[in-house]
This record gives structure tokens, C-alpha cells and sequence, in this order.
């Protein structure tokens, strides 16, 4: 089912709002996979309702009629947001993220909140206070992360929209391992109000969907100017779904050097073998470009997120809300006892490395050197968008991988990101849609643009899914 | 470094001051709650002062210009380009676990204060947010959080440890509680905590090249206990040294009650802030246009309006000056010099108002006095209705009541006599009742002229024009 | 990094992990340090480092006030208050 068609539904009035959420939850409830905390069914026909009733109000919003799903990290006023984590297992925002708040007034009906890495924190949604997430494609297998629940929820038909956050690869990278499709805008077109923070300078909220129509019309609704973020930019004032009709030709894309060398799996670069040829099908110009300071992002990466999460994590110390441990003798064994408790090991761990890397003595030479990295990152992408107006790599590594998947390198998780992470450094627009079917497991391809490119990105992904069917193929 | 004349038992103290000023915003820092001081607890606290999951700060630009206020007063550089640093450290007042503050890229640099001619140098001026308040009387074993002053915004000034002694220290903290008046940027009230001060203290040897180790004393909340607390430290540092032991660089309270300095609780880790500049805030680039539009509605500077005062009114360096030292004294004077002389206000401002505010110990402007009461005093001195004794008695009434001259002469009968036939046979008349008095006078005894002015007064309650009894009794005397 | 480090970063981040776990949490902090680490491969002498992807300044706002205070809300949905404050055990200055 895509989004297209139930908005139309909607619109044609052949559905209405409430059937459509009726149905929703049905689906919701049936779910075996782990892709929910908290489903919110009586607010949900509520609004439906209300939807119904002011049909000519919604009628021409980009998300009118349609349920959706969120990532249970951004603020549902009065309704439990958890993060996927234990310290707010019970945690009442007293009010709405903007993404919320501007999805609602596009005409969407939320159904429940998905399932998550905690705090956002994983690659494989295995992380989780509230359990692990199966993919669709194999209940065995992991559906990427953090936004596992989200991609997972459209790759198993349940809703046909859904928002996510990328900080090192959290939407694309669930987004390649699930089929389907899912963008991280530029850093700053989306609000960051209600979302909460794992890594201030990277976080960025975006939408998934079966295909770039859908993400067109989610972003459309979910980017708007806010005066709540300081870090949030001016818009252009541009329709995403109006742009995916323009023609765009014969533009220069940047394919990498030796991107074998990258360890990535054989499947998925056949499958990027494949794509390039529909791009070049499409009248565009395929460019070798280097970038062979790729990988140096992870470790900038892996210094900076801990850096920044250590820091935003603090305020969950059982003072005024979340998470309290029982056992408090003192303040100090509050803090200590709270913080044990409501933490997983890899939020743990990363706090660990965080407070590490801003101590001391050690400044200097983790976190003032990372962001020097990130300032090379920046400067190789501006060097290279000179030449192209897209860059095009597979999205990740691997396919769907097993669950508590052993490996002997110890880093092999944080791996996963290569490809990810430095469109999230640098503050780049990517999206990634899905390329093909290999060992029955679907394979990413992952656009990555100059800022504010969104729509060039939705638009060629869009022509990409006109002349193939990658994007139709289900479990 | 050393100045002979603030030697303690021959050692030279070395004093710095950190003041903490709460600015007069509307608003709090990074958060659009209302900075207000007295409030119930937990009223004045909004979503982003609570640090609840998802919330941002947005910068005060008021904060901020009220900052820039401040470098200009003080002569200081003014950031191109400020930004804020997260200090990271864990305490129940702090919602957020860090506070935002500026380290490396203050607003303010590099000031000068002058203080009774001395150059006090201010090494940085930082926009940084308030804690909230823990207390801890409610319950026996457990605290309490009111996060009103969570997000306040301060202005920390931090002087360079050009201070050499307690009674310094005294008057640089008076100079910059002027300043910030003056500049309407905070109301300076130590005993409400919006100007705070930690004062940093060591002693060397006046020949020696390198600071002594030094202590932060904390919790001195009046200028009388800043005084205080500094002298105890002085010594309890001398003492130290003599007997052979190290000073600790260690944070230390001040207890008013027992005037003496204790060590904190040294905990078993050091605090590490690890600060870092805030993500979610941006650097602030300050334009010179911007300075200049502060610059050029900024009001007077206590000495701008003191070298006016001169020159317009033609008042002394002395009266400028105590007539200056607080703002709303210096505008009241203004005020009233629209119909009085200002010689004759200067003088009864800087006598009898002044001597009414420090015994009664409240401000002018919480006082009954008002310019309009105030002139009317100075009328009827300056038209001779009353006596500058009677005056005094007048305006202890306007003291009390806030009514005016006018109504106070009439309905207590005040009026000086001034009728020269009338006094004339009141002198007269005191003359006949002291014969032994005159002719004592008469034989040299000049100092008597006092008694007879005396007896007139005590007939005429006082009401005689002293001008004009002089001249009478001068006169019937010598005839 | 060794035992007494580990203990100064868990003082600081203030979390509680038993001893018996220490050299596990010590194995895996190394190992991701052994990834960081390469970064020190590049060479970084000139580089400006970079905080805000964006670049962006100046952003601020008036100084005008807006009432969201929820103090009801925020205590109720507190660990532990009462009418008027959140509670914490005793602090000892």
C-alpha cells in the first residue's frame, strides 16, 4: 500500500480518515516484530474523527487523512515518549515536538510511536529497553537502526509514512536494510524542538515511505522554519511534491574511487553496478571522484556524537523527571543509582567515551582534532560539488544482518556508518532508496546532495522508481 | 605589585573579585520565562528552564546589549564574535547537568574600572545562566528544588587580581554596583542576591615576583561582609604561612555569623567541567553598527554626569560627586533644580536627605520625598518664608507624611517673622529682661551676642529671620 | 586507560558500575579508542575545526515574554515533590 493511493483514498473519499486508522491499528495490534512501545488508539480516532469532520480543512494538506507512525523520540504532548529507553518509560511530554505538531496540522492521524536504539544509540534496533525489532524481510534478522521501528513499519505495510532522525545513518541505513525509502534532509530544514538530543550538531529528522513521493509529501510537512532552534535555517520556499514533476537532465553524478576497497558486500555494489547504469539510462553523467578521506569520518564521528550525548544525557539525573532509583541514600548515590538503572550498556558505554573525550588533558587531542576532521569532511564535499551536482554510493556495508550478530572486530557496528556518517558530519542532504533484490534480501543506494538539494534528491529518486520496480518489492 | 600602604604584617594581600550580576531583562537567558525576583516557587519556570528532553535555547538579545552596555562603561573590547561553552557538572539546582556560560569568547574583555584613581582592571565580562535555589529547612532529611532562578541571566565580571587590600575591595565593588545602576542593567541588591561576589584571596612577599597560592571565598552577601571576610582570610593565610604550613587552593565559605573562612568538603575526584561549545547555540558575530546604536543611547556614566553637574550647575568636585553617586539621587537632584537653585538643593541633599536615608537605611525612591515636596521646601527657604532651622523641622514632616512645604508652614504656623518692627520689639524687649547680660556685653563679653540671639529665638519658637535679628540686635546694642 | 581512570570517568558521568565489571567496560572503551585513534593518521596542523555543519550566527530573540509554565504538571509528573518543590534526599554542602 503506498501513500499516494491512501491519501487519494482519502481525498476521493473512498476511505475515510477513521477506517484508515481502524484498519491501522488492526495491523498495529497483530504486529509481531517488535516495531511499537505504545500505541495511542483513542487519540488516534479522535483526531481521525475530527479529520472526517472537517474534510474541506484537510482535504489539500500533504499528509491529509493518512495515518503515521513516529520514532518515539520526538515529544507527543501528555502521551508517554520513551526513547527507547528505560529512564522515560513512563515520561508525559508536557508538549508536542514541531515535527509532531506540524504533521498534525498536515492532516496525518498518529497511531503509535515505534520502536528504537535507546536514545538513539544502534545500528541494528537491538539496543532497545523495550526489546529488539525484527525485520520484516527475515524475523531473524535486524531492520537497521536507531529508527528500526519506523522503517520496519513501512517495509511491513502497517503505515505508509513514518518519521525517523539520522545522526550517523539512522534513517538511511534501516532505510537500505528494509527496502525502502528514507531521507535525512539538510541539517537545520527540520526542527529539532521536542526531539531529544543525542548529538546536537549531527541530529536531523526525516521521513521514510515506500518512495520518494512519500518522503516528498512527509517533508513537506515536516520542514518548516522554526524560531524554537537556534540551529534551524531559513526554508526555501519550495514544494517537494510539486518539484518531483520537474525535468531535470543531464546532470553530473559523482560515483567513488575504488569504493570496493570500502569492505563493502558483493551484492550490494552488484546492485550498485545496476543503478548506475539506470542513472546514466536517465540521461545523466556518471563522474569518478576521490574521497578517500571517507572513512577518517567514523572516528571523527565516534568522538564528537559521545562528546555531545554525554553531555545532553546529564539532565537525567531523577531530580524532576523520569527514571528514579529507589535505592537513594544520598544525592550522590541517587545520581549514580538513577543513572545505572535507567541506562543500557550502550548508553553507558558512549557517555564513558564522551566524558573522556571533553576531559582535561584529552581535549585537545580527541575532540578539537574531530572537528578539525569534520572541517576536512566539509571542505572534500565543497571541493567536489564544484564538479557534480549529486554524489551516488551504496548506503551501508552489509544487508539485514543476524541478530546479536558476532564479530571478530569489535567495531564492526560502528562500521556499518562509513557511508553514512559523513553526509551527517558535513550537515549534507541524502536519501537512500532501495536498488534491488539479492540472496532475497533487498540492497541500498544512497544520493547524497549540496545543502538544501532536497529536492533534486526526491526528484531523481523519484525518476529512478518511475522507470523501476525496486521500490514495489515487499517481504 | 606591592603598594606599601596595604602591607598586613609585612605581607602584601592579592585580592580578585568575581561578581555575579543578575541583568534586568524582561526575560530569562536562553528561555522566555519572566526573570522576576520573589515569586511563589516553580511559577516562573518554563519548559526549556526545566531542561525536559527535546527543549532548545534561543538567545536574549537584551542580555546581550545589556552586556555590551557594560564594555562600553568600563572601556573594555567588545567580542566580534561571541560563543557559548556548556560547563558540565551535576547538581540538583542544575536541570540541564551543564550550564551555559562563556569561556574562551566572552562578550566583554580587558575593562578598566577606576576606583578613587587607581586602575582596576576587569580581565572579562560573560553572559552565563543562574542556577535554581536548593533549601534545605522544609524537611529533615530531604531538599528542595525551586527552579525560578533556573536561566536567570548574569553578567560574571571578573577583575584581574589588581586588589590589594580588603578596603579596596570594598570600593571597586561600590564602583561597579555604580556602573551597573547607572546603566539601569541590574538593581545591585547583595541581600537578594542579584549582585553576588566570591572574592579570590592570597598574600606574598612585597619583594617577591609570584602570586602566593589562592583561596575563593564564597557566600558574602553584603559589602560590609565582603570587608570582613577578606581581612579573616588575609590573616588566617599569614598565620598559615608562619607556622610553617602550605595554603590549599581550595574553595572556602564565609560565615558571617562566626566571621571566619571554612573549607568546603574537598571531594575525592576533581571537578572536571569539561566545557565545550554549545551545540545548540550559534556564535553571536557583534557588528560596530550595534555598538554604536548602544553607545549612543546609552545614558550617562557617573563620571560624565558628574563633570556636567559642574560645569552647568557649578557645583564642586565634592558635590558632583555625592550628589552622583547613585543614579536616582543625581536625577531627583536634576529634577528639582528645574525650580530651585541647585547650590541650595546640592546642600540640603547632600546634608539632610542624605543623613534621613542612612539612619532610616532606605533609598530615595522608596522614601515619602519627591521632587515636587522637595522644591517646595527649597521655595520657601529661597523666599525667606522659613528659617533654614524651620526648614529642618519641615522636612522631617515631609519626611513622614510626603505633603509639601506649604501646607506644612501654614497648618503648623511656621512662618519666619521678618516684620522688622516686630522683631525689633521683640529684641527690645529681650534686651530689657537681661540688663546684666547687656551691660556684660557691652563691657566686651562679645560671645553673649549668641545668648540674645538665643532669647529671640526661644521667644519667636524659632520663627525670627536670622538675617534681620542679627542686624537689630547689632544695632540696639550699640546705641 | 586503566582502573583509576575508569573510576574518575564513572565519578563524573555519574554512573554506577560494579568492580567486577570494570575490565569488561575497560576492554570495550579500548577497542573504541583503537578506532578513534586512527585519526590521528591525518594531518590536522592547519585546520580551523568545525562546530555548526550550517555555519550559521546571529541567531537570537526579543526579549519579550511567553507563559509556559506548567508547575502543576511538572511536579505531578515528578519522582517525588510537593506542592510546591521537587524533593531530593538531604544535600550536605
Amino acid at each position: 500500500m503506498n501513500f499516494k493511493t491512501q491519501r487519494e483514498n482519502f481525498r476521493s473519499k473512498s476511505i475515510s480518515a477513521k477506517e484508515a486508522v481502524q484498519e491501522t491499528i488492526k495491523k498495529v495490534k497483530t504486529d509481531k516484530l517488535n516495531i511499537f512501545i505504545n500505541c495511542f488508539e483513542r487519540e488516534a480516532l479522535s483526531k481521525a474523527e475530527y479529520i472526517d469532520n472537517n474534510f474541506a480543512k484537510f482535504k489539500d494538506q500533504p499528509l491529509s487523512g493518512v495515518p503515521i507512525a513516529h520514532k518515539d523520540i520526538f515529544c507527543t504532548k501528555d502521551l508517554i515518549t520513551t526513547c527507547g529507553s528505560k529512564m522515560l518509560k513512563d515520561f508525559k511530554p508536557p508538549y508536542d515536538s514541531t515535527v509532531v505538531d506540524n504533521c498534525n496540522n498536515s492532516g496525518s492521524i498518529m497511531i503509535a510511536k515505534t520502536n528504537m536504539d535507546e536514545f538513539a544509540m544502534g545500528s541494528s534496533n537491538e539496543t532497545s529497553f523495550f526489546g529488539p525489532v525484527s525485520n520484516p524481510w527475515g524475523e531473524n534478522l535486524v531492520p537497521g537502526g536507531s529508527s528500526g521501528g519506523s522503517a520496519a513499519c513501512i517495509a511491513a505495510d502497517i503505515t505508509s509514512i513514518s518519521t525517523g532522525t539520522d545522526t550517523g545513518g539512522s534513517i538511511r541505513q534501516p532505510a537500505a536494510l528494509c527496502g525502502i525509502t528514507g531521507m535525512k534532509p539538510t541539517y537545520g530544514l527540520v526542527s529539532r524542538w521536542g526531539m531529544i538530543a543525542f548529538c546536537s550538531s549531527m541530529d536531523q529528522a526525516g521521513p521514510f515511505s515506500k518512495d520518494a513521493f512519500g518522503c516528498a509529501a512527509l517533508l513537506d510537512a515536516m520542514a518548516s522554519h522554526d524560531l524554537k532552534d537556534s540551529t534551524c535555517s531559513k526554508r526555501k520556499n519550495i514544494c517537494y511534491e510539486k518539484s518531483l514533476n520537474d525535468n531535470l537532465d543531464n546532470l553530473k553524478i559523482g560515483v567513488i574511487k575504488n569504493i570496493e576497497g570500502f569492505g563493502i558486500h558483493e551484492n550490494i555494489l552488484n546492485s550498485y553496478e545496476t543503478s548506475k547504469t539506470v542513472l546514466q539510462g536517465l540521461g545523466h553523467e556518471l563522474k569518478e571522484i576521490d574521497f578517500s578521506e571517507l572513512s577518517s569520518g567514523i572516528c571523527s564521528y565516534y568522538v564528537i556524537a559521545p562528546a555531545e550525548c554525554s553531555s545532553n544525557l546529564s539532565r537525567f539525573d531523577g531530580v524532576k523527571f523520569g527514571h528514579r532509583s529507589t535505592k537513594q541514600k544520598d544525592i550522590s548515590d541517587l545520581y549514580m543509582q538513577t543513572r545505572s538503572e535507567g541506562f543500557g550498556d550502550e548508553v553507558k558505554k558512549r557517555i564513558l567515551i564522551g566524558t573522556h573525550v571533553l576531559s582535561a588533558g584529552f581535549y585537545d587531542a580527541y575532540y578539537l582534532k574531530a572537528q578539525k576532521v569534520r572541517r576536512i569532511i566539509k571542505n572534500k564535499f565543497e571541493e567536489i560539488f564544484k564538479d557534480v551536482d549529486l554524489i551516488f554510493m551504496p548506503t551501508t556495508l552489509d544487508q539485514a544482518f543476524e541478530k546479536n550478530r558476532e564479530s571478530s572486530d569489535p567495531n564492526r557496528m560502528y562500521k556499518e556508518d562509513l557511508l553514512t556518517i559523513p553526509a551527517n558530519l558535513a550537515g549534507l542532504p541524502a536519501i537512500s532508496f532501495p536498488n534491488g533484490l539479492k540472496n532475497n534480501l533487498p540492497t541500498g543506494g544512497q544520493l547524497v546532495g549540496n545543502y538544501f538539494s532536497e529536492d533534486l534528491l526526491l526528484n531523481i529518486t523519484n525518476k529512478i522508481q518511475e522507470v523501476t520496480d525496486w521500490h514495489k518489492m515487499t517481504p | 605589585m606591592a603598594q606599601n600602604d596595604t602591607l598586613v604584617k609585612g605581607w602584601q594581600p592579592v585580592i580578585g573579585l568575581e561578581v555575579h550580576v543578575q541583568l534586568l531583562t524582561n526575560t530569562k537567558l536562553f528561555s522566555p520565562a519572566r526573570n522576576k525576583f520573589g515569586e511563589d516557587a516553580n511559577t516562573l519556570v518554563d519548559l526549556i528552564d526545566m531542561g525536559l528532553p527535546g527543549v532548545l535555547p534561543v538567545l536574549n538579545e537584551e542580555a546581550m546589549r545589556q552586556g555590551i552596555k557594560f564594555g562600553l562603561a568600563t572601556s573594555a573590547k567588545i567580542a566580534k564574535t561571541m560563543i557559548f561553552d556548556r560547563k558540565n557538572y551535576f547538581y540538583p539546582d542544575l536541570p540541564k547537568g551543564y550550564q551555559i556560560t562563556q569561556l574562551h569568547f566572552p562578550i566583554v574583555k580587558d575593562g578598566i574600572v577606576d576606583v578613587d584613581g587607581k586602575k582596576i582592571r576587569i580581565h572579562q565580562a560573560h553572559l552565563e545562566e543562574d542556577a535554581g535555589k536548593s533549601m534545605h529547612d522544609q524537611y529533615d532529611s530531604k531538599s528542595v528544588i525551586d527552579l525560578n532562578r533556573s536561566g536567570v541571566p548574569l553578567l560574571e565580571i571578573v577583575s584581574e587580581p589588581d586588589i590589594r587590600s580588603a578596603s579596596e575591595a570594598v570600593n571597586y565593588l561600590k564602583k561597579i554596583h555604580q556602573i551597573i545602576t547607572y546603566l539601569d542593567i541590574s538593581d545591585g541588591n547583595m541581600s537578594q542576591g542579584s549582585m553576588r561576589c566570591d572574592a579570590n584571596v592570597s598574600i606574598m612577599r612585597p619583594d617577591s615576583k609570584e602570586f602566593g597560592t589562592r583561596a575563593e571565598i564564597k557566600n558574602i552577601n553584603s559589602f560590609k561582609f565582603v570587608e570582613k571576610a577578606i581581612n579573616f582570610e588575609v590573616k588566617r593565610q599569614i598565620k598559615c604561612l608562619e607556622d610553617g604550613e602550605t595554603v590549599e587552593q581550595e574553595t572556602r565559605l564565609y560565615d558571617s555569623i562566626k566571621d571566619e573562612t571554612r573549607s568546603m568538603r574537598t571531594k575525592e575526584f576533581a571537578n572536571d567541567y569539561r566545557y565545550f561549545p554549545c551545540p545548540d547555540l550559534v556564535p553571536i558575530n557583534i557588528s560596530s553598527e550595534l555598538i554604536k546604536d548602544i553607545s549612543n543611547n546609552m545614558d550617562e556614566l557617573p563620571e560624565e554626569k558628574e563633570q556636567r553637574f559642574k560645569k552647568v550647575y557649578r557645583l564642586d568636585d565634592y558635590e558632583a560627586k555625592v550628589l552622583c553617586v547613585e543614579k536616582q539621587t543625581a536625577n531627583f537632584f536634576e529634577e528639582v533644580t528645574k525650580n530651585c537653585d541647585p547650590k541650595l538643593s546640592a546642600k540640603w541633599i547632600i546634608g539632610e536627605i542624605n543623613a534621613l536615608l542612612n539612619k532610616n537605611d532606605i533609598s530615595l525612591g522608596d522614601s515619602k520625598i519627591t521632587p515636587e515636596n522637595f522644591s517646595s521646601l527649597m521655595a520657601k527657604i529661597n523666599d525667606g518664608t522659613i528659617s533654614g532651622k524651620i526648614a529642618k523641622e519641615v522636612l522631617e514632616e515631609i519626611w513622614n507624611t510626603g505633603s509639601n512645604a506649604e501646607k506644612i508652614i501654614k497648618s503648623k504656623g511656621l512662618e519666619q517673622i521678618s516684620d522688622e518692627t516686630e522683631l525689633e520689639s521683640i529684641a527690645q524687649s529681650v534686651l530689657d529682661n537681661n540688663p546684666g547680660q547687656v551691660e556684660a556685653y557691652k563691657a566686651g563679653k562679645d560671645k553673649l551676642f549668641g545668648f540674645f540671639v538665643g532669647q529671640v529665638m526661644k521667644e519667636t519658637q524659632g520663627k525670627a529671620n536670622p538675617k534681620s535679628i542679627n542686624e537689630i540686635l547689632k544695632r540696639l546694642l550699640s546705641g | 586507560m586503566d582502573k583509576i581512570e575508569l573510576k574518575n570517568l564513572l565519578f563524573l558521568a555519574r554512573i554506577g558500575i560494579e568492580d567486577k565489571e570494570h575490565p569488561k567496560i575497560i576492554e570495550k572503551l579500548t577497542n573504541t579508542f583503537d578506532l578513534i585513534d586512527e585519526m590521528n593518521e591525518l594531518d590536522l596542523d592547519e585546520v580551523q575545526p568545525l562546530n555548526n555543519p550550517l555555519e550559521l550566527n546571529n541567531v537570537s530573540r526579543e526579549d519579550s515574554d511567553n507563559d509556559r509554565n506548567a508547575k502543576k504538571n511538572f511536579l505531578e509528573n515528578s519522582p517525588e515533590s510537593d506542592e510546591d518543590y521537587f524533593i531530593v534526599p538531604k544535600i550536605i554542602e
